[in-house]
């Protein structure tokens, strides 16, 4: 985990700045600038249509920006497709109705990318994709389809899916929020694994307990802007501005 | 004695009332109903049955066997059409197998078309070659079975049925017309509607998907060549484009381009399922949650594997009822090729009976006919549920 000291000299594995997004007459982002360290863990929360899910599917291009920068790995996000391919390839990106492939098994879901994209054999790319299900805690659903599992095992195999492309960052935009109550715990686990282990990782969520214990920095979104930055002692104990009290009084 | 028990015995008449009273008989306008639409099945059911068994002479059948499933294809090139008919009948039989049991309800079906073929239309050699035929179809079936718990061969089973598919139709043509073989205008007979469905399907069906990826694609130029591809093609009827490719186009096309008029049929009936599948396929396409092409992207894949493995799986899968449905349309429409002067085997049965021993036998010759077509798209029709069954359409 992280260790406030030395946080400044260590390389920024993402950089933001002045990033607006557009939707028609809509502007969705109105200049973000942040940059994510080499192992940290950045949550992002704040109201529903505060921009946080659209910046966090900025930085895998899945929506495009319309102005600033955006460098991720040293690579700039531009319309240069081989670009574009090889930051996706490393950057995982888990989303809030899981988004498996329900006409592919579980084992197929982990292993077509790595085989597809990197290359790897198809004997080694199910090894892995054991290994994964192993780690994410459901190894005895390999062969089954995605909609033979419950919501949380969904999850935690797209999770390992994200995984099985060794990602240098993995994204969450809000992974429990689709998910019954009984489950969000079990998906929060494989997510605290992760943290420990040094992933670099961006949250978008709502599970604020969750939130403190794992995350480095807070980033509170509204109206299209970060409005507060902080460590969660910070945001937590004394917040700067008003909108993220207010914020922070209504869900806690 | 239960209550169950004494209702039991008290008769099954009283079942069979009680059944009538509530299905059939429950109001007076439903029994006016019932006894109206009874009486109506009652004597068209017996009419028919009375004509079919008892009155009807299908000699003009057995004579004109040939004609009807061959057309004027000349005698001694039969032998032509067997290596590829027992392809496909290996084929079906061995995809059949790799897909699932066979239901009992599809071995009483295939039971009894196959009786009726043996003991009413093939005898002597035909019938020898047709039962070895079946035969090998029902040993491939059982290769495919023996496949079911051992993944390697059944893989390898997989790759070679699709290559067998998909070499068939070349293989056929080449069997057909090639050293010194048949010329395409003298394909006639059901043979002929049978090339021209399954060329139609077999050219179609991809082109189809070719079209509709190019439609839903964000090139302007693609999607506006397909668009007007697919625009101009369903604007006119078939019958309009069939006279078009016989009548019209030849004026306009340099002399090397001049194909016999069969081939030019088989590249219409393509255009023409292309046209209609493609918008069938778009539909299918824009079914599929866009989250599936967002997360297989997020992943790394490029556009063209996220379409072959993730989008158009799911958009086929969604739309098979509609494909199949399509299809059956194309096997019927491939009697319209008559009007150009093929004769099919609704022309080869209108051949027959303008014969003068035949003369008045029309109902003879156009029942066995729909039996024929009718029995075509039924295969298909249950084929369409075997395949939904099978990739769990409904279960998503």
């Amino acid at each position: 985990m992280t260790d406030n000291d030395s946080i400044d000299a260590r390389v920024p594995i993402i950089i933001c700045e002045d990033v607006t997004v557009s939707f028609g007459d809509f502007q969705a982002l109105k200049g973000i600038s942040a940059r994510v360290y080499e192992q940290e863990v950045v949550v992002i929360f704040g109201p529903s249509g505060s921009g946080k899910s659209t910046f966090i599917r900025t930085i895998n291009r899945l929506e495009e920006h319309d102005g600033g920068r955006i460098v991720v790995d040293g690579i700039e996000l531009n319309d240069d497709v081989g670009n574009l391919e090889q930051i996706r390839s490393e950057i995982g990106m888990v989303f809030q109705q899981f988004n498996l492939f329900p006409h592919l098994s579980v084992m197929r879901n982990i292993t077509l990318a790595p085989q597809k994209v990197r290359g790897v054999p198809k004997q080694e790319a199910e090894e892995q994709a054991m290994e994964l299900l192993e780690r994410v805690g459901i190894p005895e659903q390999a062969q089954k389809f995605p909609t033979q599992l419950s919501g949380g095992q969904q999850q935690r195999v797209a999770i390992a899916r994200a995984l099985a492309m060794k990602p240098k960052i993995m994204l969450f935009d809000e992974p429990t929020s689709a998910l019954d109550p009984e489950m969000i715990k079990e998906v929060l686990d494989v997510m605290g694994e992760l943290a420990h282990s040094g992933m670099t990782m961006m949250i978008v969520t709502h599970e604020m307990g969750f939130a403190r214990e794992v995350a480095d920095r807070f980033l509170f979104f509204d109206e299209g802007l970060v409005v507060e930055e902080g460590t969660p002692e910070q945001i937590f104990t004394n917040p700067k501005e008003d909108r993220t009290k207010l914020f922070l009084s209504q869900i806690l | 004695m239960t209550l169950a028990d004494t209702k039991r015995h008290s008769s099954d008449t009283g079942a069979a009332r009680g059944w009538l009273s509530k299905n059939l008989f429950s109001s007076p306008s439903n029994s006016v109903l019932t006894v109206v639409v009874g009486s109506f099945l009652f004597f068209v059911l017996y009419a028919a049955v009375k004509f079919i068994f008892f009155d009807a002479d299908w000699t003009i059948i057995s004579v004109n066997k040939r004609l009807i499933f061959l057309g004027r294809y000349p005698q001694g090139e039969e032998w032509r059409v067997w290596p590829p008919l027992w392809l496909v009948f290996g084929l079906g039989g061995l995809s059949y197998g790799l897909l699932a049991r066979a239901s009992r309800r599809d071995l009483v079906w295939l039971g009894v078309i196959l009786a009726f073929i043996l003991g009413f239309l093939a005898h002597g050699g035909v019938g020898l070659l047709f039962g070895g035929a079946t035969l090998f179809a029902i040993a491939a079936y059982r290769v495919g079975r023996m496949a079911e718990d051992r993944p390697r061969l059944r893989s390898r089973l997989r790759r070679a049925v699709i290559v067998g598919w998909l070499v068939l139709i070349p293989f056929t043509v080449v069997m057909i017309a090639a050293f010194g073989g048949v010329r395409p205008a003298l394909w006639g007979g059901l043979l002929l509607n049978v090339l021209l469905a399954i060329v139609g399907i077999g050219v179609g069906l991809p082109l189809g998907i070719l079209l509709a990826l190019a439609r839903a694609s964000s090139l302007p130029v693609l999607k506006a060549v397909s668009t007007a591809i697919i625009e101009v093609t369903r604007g006119g009827p078939l019958v309009a484009w069939l006279f078009i490719s016989r009548f019209v186009l030849p004026a306009f096309l340099p002399d090397w381009l001049q194909v016999d008029p069969i081939i030019s049929a088989m590249f219409i009936v393509s255009l023409f399922t292309g046209a209609y599948v493609a918008e069938i396929v778009r539909g299918g396409l824009q079914s599929v949650d866009p989250g599936q092409s967002e997360a297989a992207h997020a992943l790394g894949l490029n556009t063209f594997n996220v379409t072959l493995f993730i989008v158009l799986p799911q958009a086929i899968r969604a739309v098979i009822p509609a494909l199949i449905s399509q299809m059956i349309a194309l096997w019927k429409d491939t009697t319209l090729f008559t009007i150009l002067g093929f004769t099919d085997a609704l022309g080869g049965a209108e051949a027959a009976f303008s014969q003068t021993e035949f003369i008045g036998r029309q109902k003879e010759a156009l029942l066995f006919i729909a039996l024929l077509f009718w029995s075509g798209s039924l295969g298909m029709s249950r084929l369409s549920q075997r395949f939904e069954k099978v990739l769990g359409i409904g279960e998503r």
